[in-house]
């Protein structure tokens, strides 16, 4: 039977030769990720009445949300996660100042063509880009994994994107996916599998292709997968946890639909508030002052991002009233724009350089909006209340929108400063 | 436990000021995420629809037993566990909607809350205070208050009787699935 690469990651992880859509199965998967909410898990899986961890190589923790914890509540929830790792051994262990869960997890290899990874985070999804079968689940998901080693899945259909055309000047790969959100609607792919394929996906760099399959959770997708290439070897090279075999979809695969795009018909669009799939072209947004701009997250917050960002912002400087916050995804990715000198031009435009991890995103800290203010952000989710005022408003854009609307103080189209 | 044949109860209709189901109700949404420090289950019940437009009263309104009826998508966003156990905490007895985000219908299977995807039931003749009675062996909804067949749901899967039956995946996991 002919299969596509949802199908054949889940049936190679459940003992099947093939598996059919809407089949449950259950799986083992290869990694299982949390981060902060490893202490709510911890309390779930104590619960279960399981003395010990099924195999502690398969969890991977995480601390990234609430990094360096703002209240006494964080911090204790952090201690108790170190305690649990250690009681329990857990192999696969990133204290804060690593990073972001998905930034870290792909840095250090453990997202590869072929491999099942399950997370308490709705964002796991990323791992699609190194040709993955990746989803987020819930925390006692987390906790019966951790107890048994196995999960039940429902096998998804799947859905064919293919992309092709130059992406002209000025937009990246989340104006693309933005754009591909906005038409398909935030229910477009719900419980299905994505599968992009076409030139400009095959052009992209694993940095980009990251940004497609971390937003397909956006659309309501349970995978976001991105055949592998010799992109993905060249970036696994060294660092991948298991040898691999890449997964291919079969010619004759079964798709449920399949939907094309013309890459070179892109503009700067922009996710208005408070939902994804609210898309608009950057130049149609009406004049409103811009009080912050957010430039990281497991998102766009990797070094091209902030290369994006310093086209822009180089030699020029923030707006008055309007304040610039980088996260870096990872403490690699802060060296490394360190190093290249990208973070001296941010800083002399005016940004303030924060520590690797989710920063402001969820809301908690390091960045909450005030009353009325407008807040244009890199991330995946400009739901209401999200940056922790439901008095606020979030814009979704990519880096070079979201500095552009640094220097102009509102929301422009990026190539006026291009 | 053992998985109950009929679901009956009250029915809480979730729609806006003009009567219209709410779509893509996210997850914020139900459970704000100001308040996902909160560990003990039965706190959660208090901050239900908090970030709702119109419905930030529900925990108040809401008695054990009554059924939520939800429109496309409910449930969209994050992972968060709370979403679903904040309804628990109130003794929601089950969630029938159009479509759910796809890790809350899991987070609910798992955690044994019935949930039904039932197409077109939010914009159906179902009022908010209506009775029905859930078949969760055919997923048949019938409305009790206007003697109507209401638009069915799709029937539970194994895996999900197992679950309720078994009180939660944490109580299956424990049995060693």
């Amino acid at each position: 039977m002919a299969q596509t690469i949802a199908q054949k990651i889940l049936a190679a992880h459940s003992g099947n030769d093939t598996v059919e859509v809407n089949q449950i199965v259950s799986v083992k998967p290869d990694y299982v990720l949390s981060h902060d909410n490893t202490a709510a898990i911890r309390k779930k899986f104590e619960q279960i009445g399981v003395k010990k961890i099924f195999d502690p190589n398969m969890p991977v923790v995480v601390l990234d949300h609430t990094v360096p914890p703002s209240t006494a509540q964080y911090a204790n929830n952090h201690k108790s996660i170190r305690e649990f790792v250690e009681q329990h051994k857990i192999a696969h262990f990133y204290d804060m100042g690593r990073g972001i869960c998905h930034q870290v997890l792909s840095e250090e290899g453990f997202a590869y063509p072929g491999a099942l990874i399950l997370g308490a985070d709705s964002h796991t999804t990323t791992y699609g880009a190194f040709g993955a079968a990746s989803a987020g689940i819930g925390r006692s998901e987390v906790a019966a994994i951790w107890a048994t080693g196995e999960m039940w899945l429902m096998v998804p259909p799947t859905i064919k994107i293919v992309v092709n055309g130059k992406m002209p000047r000025g937009t990246t790969s989340k104006d693309l996916m933005l754009h591909i959100i906005g038409e398909i609607g935030a229910d477009g792919a719900l419980y299905k599998s994505m599968e992009f394929y076409g030139s400009t996906i095959e052009n992209m760099s694993i940095a980009s292709r990251m940004v497609l399959s971390n937003m397909a959770v956006e659309a309501g997708a349970k995978f976001g997968i991105i055949p592998p290439d010799e992109k993905t070897d060249d970036f696994l090279k060294d660092i991948a946890r298991a040898e691999y075999k890449k997964v291919f979809a079969d010619e004759d695969a079964q798709y449920e639909s399949e939907i094309r795009y013309d890459a070179e018909k892109l503009v700067p669009v922009v996710a208005a508030p408070h939902t994804v799939d609210n898309v608009f072209p950057a130049s149609d947004v009406d004049e409103e002052k811009v009080h912050q701009v957010f430039l990281g997250t497991c998102t766009n917050g990797r070094v091209e991002d902030f290369h994006k960002a310093a086209e822009i912002l180089a030699g020029r400087k923030v707006a008055d009233g309007t304040r610039l916050l980088v996260f870096p995804a990872s403490s690699k990715v802060l060296k490394e724009i360190i190093l290249d000198g990208t973070a001296e031009k941010l800083i002399d435009a005016g940004a303030i350089l924060m520590n690797p991890g989710c920063g402001p995103c969820l809301g908690a800290h390091e960045g909450v909006l005030a009353d009325g203010e407008v807040c244009v952000s890199t991330a995946n989710r400009n739901f209401l209340g999200r940056m922790g005022n439901k008095n606020a408003a979030i814009y979704l854009a990519s880096p070079y929108t979201a500095a552009a609307a640094a220097v102009a103080g509102k929301i422009i189209d990026p190539r006026e400063l291009l | 436990m053992i998985m109950k044949e009929k679901i009956i109860g009250r029915v809480w209709v979730i729609t806006d000021r003009d009567g219209k189901p709410i779509d893509d109700i996210d997850t914020d949404m139900i459970y704000h995420n100001k308040h996902l420090a909160v560990v003990d289950i039965g706190e959660m019940a208090q901050y239900a629809f908090g970030n709702l437009e119109g419905w930030q009263d529900f925990p108040k309104k809401a008695e054990r037993g009554d059924i939520l009826i939800v429109g496309k998508n409910f449930g969209a966003g994050s992972s968060r566990q709370h979403a679903v156990d904040c309804f628990i905490a109130l003794g929601i007895s089950a969630i029938v909607g159009e479509s759910f985000g796809a890790i809350y219908y899991r987070n609910a299977i798992n955690a044994g809350l019935p949930i039904f995807v039932a197409p077109n039931i939010a914009s159906s003749s179902i009022r908010s205070g209506d009775k029905i009675e859930i078949d969760t062996t055919t997923g048949k909804i019938f409305n009790i208050t206007r003697n109507t067949e209401l638009p069915p749901a799709k029937p539970m899967s194994d895996v999900q009787k197992k679950i309720i039956e078994a009180g939660g995946l944490l109580e299956l996991a424990g049995k060693g699935f």
